[in-house]
């Protein structure tokens, strides 16, 4: 499994309002972001939050079911977003706010195709 | 030809059912103003700033990151220490958002405390505030209506209003606040009780800005007036409003047992449990 602590980073202004809209984000370590490539599973276009479904290998080559949390879709739909914008099967690099307790979710923070096209913060 | 008889005396004393009494025509509205007369407040809307009253309180694992109003509350020692305790859960993650279990309405005065676009719907006989987020709906009433004097509270409770000129003035009372702990203003868990009511201005202060100024009065846990200030920007034109059924999909709701916010795997089952 690649997975990459980036340490520190900048919050994301449009995702954490989206996110503080429902609940607290509490969960979510606010202060580093991991980087994982997998395969996109599934995308969860739906209110009240979004949720990308990533299947990744961890070390031992076992395929581990990741969930990312996402802004409210009429918010990311407003932004250009649509359901098709991670494909399932896709190969992808994401970069997420892992949860604290090490289970395999976070938040949302940016993702980069084998293309060079990137979504959200990829800087 | 009795058939016709009987159609006509059916009429005849329908009509008289339907014609108003004359204690009913005495209690004719005011004339309502002239639709084209009133001003334009068309379009969608965004608050300004974060969902937060008070920046200060940001703190703990539950604390907010977004920026937001900073104002407190004058609450009196009682309210200010239900408010502390609110706090304190909410550091440990125990105090959910009322809205995180889907059905409740924001209430009121959370209405104006939204993310998401907003619509301002002006009717000569009622003004309608709309939200995206939720969804939820303000009805003021400036028909001449008053409040009703037996009105049982709810969430949003009962508004009526005038106008002065171009700006909007009405009362809403009949809150229910956090009688029934389902209402809060934020996520820090600031409250009002159901004595709260308050006293709301909306005005277009130039063409991009809509600001709605609410004066709350809360004998039972406020020491003075609270006077919070939003303001909303428009936006672009084309914006489009969707659906927010916030119970198709809610991965994040609260632990009954707990209180806490839960993240709920690709199962159902929790990851942070």
């Amino acid at each position: 499994m690649k997975m990459r602590v980036l340490g520190a980073f900048a919050i994301v202004a449009t995702l954490v309002s989206t996110a503080a809209a429902h609940h607290s984000g509490a969960g979510f370590n606010s202060d580093k972001v991991m980087e994982l490539t997998g395969t996109i599973k599934e995308f969860q276009f739906t209110n009240p939050h979004t949720w990308i479904q990533l299947i990744v290998e961890d070390e031992k080559g076992a395929k581990v079911e990741w969930s990312l949390e996402w802004g409210a879709p009429n918010q990311l739909g407003r932004q250009g977003i649509r359901p098709s914008t991670f494909p399932p099967g896709a190969k992808v690099t994401m970069r997420l706010r892992p949860m604290l307790n090490g289970a395999p979710a976070g938040a949302f923070v940016g993702a980069k195709f084998p293309d060079g096209k990137t979504v959200g913060r990829w800087e | 030809m009795r058939s016709a008889r009987r159609t006509i005396a059916f009429v005849l004393a329908f009509g008289v059912w339907l014609t108003p009494s004359p204690a009913f025509a005495q209690n004719t509205p005011p004339a309502l103003r002239a639709y084209d007369t009133l001003p334009d407040w068309s379009g969608a809307w965004a608050m300004v700033g974060g969902t937060v009253f008070d920046r200060a309180t940001q703190t703990g694992e539950g604390g907010a990151v977004t920026q937001g109003v900073r104002s407190h509350p004058p609450y009196n020692a009682e309210w200010e220490a239900i408010y502390k305790s609110h706090l304190d859960r909410r550091d440990k993650n125990l105090f959910p958002d009322t809205i995180s279990n889907c059905g409740v309405p924001a209430g009121f005065p959370r209405h104006f405390n939204l993310p998401d676009p907003y619509e301002f719907v002006v009717r000569p006989e009622q003004v309608w505030v709309l939200t995206e987020n939720g969804p939820n709906v303000l009805r003021i009433y400036t028909d001449g209506r008053k409040h009703l004097a037996d009105q049982w509270e709810t969430y949003t409770g009962d508004s009526v209003g005038h106008w002065e000129g171009d700006t909007l003035v009405f009362t809403t009372v009949a809150l229910k606040g956090h009688r029934d702990k389902d209402v809060i203003l934020d996520r820090t868990g600031l409250v009002l009780s159901d004595k709260s009511r308050a006293t709301t201005r909306i005005r277009k202060t130039d063409a991009n800005t809509i600001e709605v100024q609410m004066t709350i009065e809360d004998p039972k846990a406020l020491t003075k007036p609270w006077v919070v200030t939003k303001q909303f920007r428009k936006l672009p034109a084309d914006t489009r409003l969707y659906d927010y059924g916030c119970a198709e999909n809610n991965r994040n709701p609260a632990d009954i047992e707990t209180g806490k916010t839960l993240v709920l795997g690709p199962d159902g089952k929790p990851l942070n449990k």
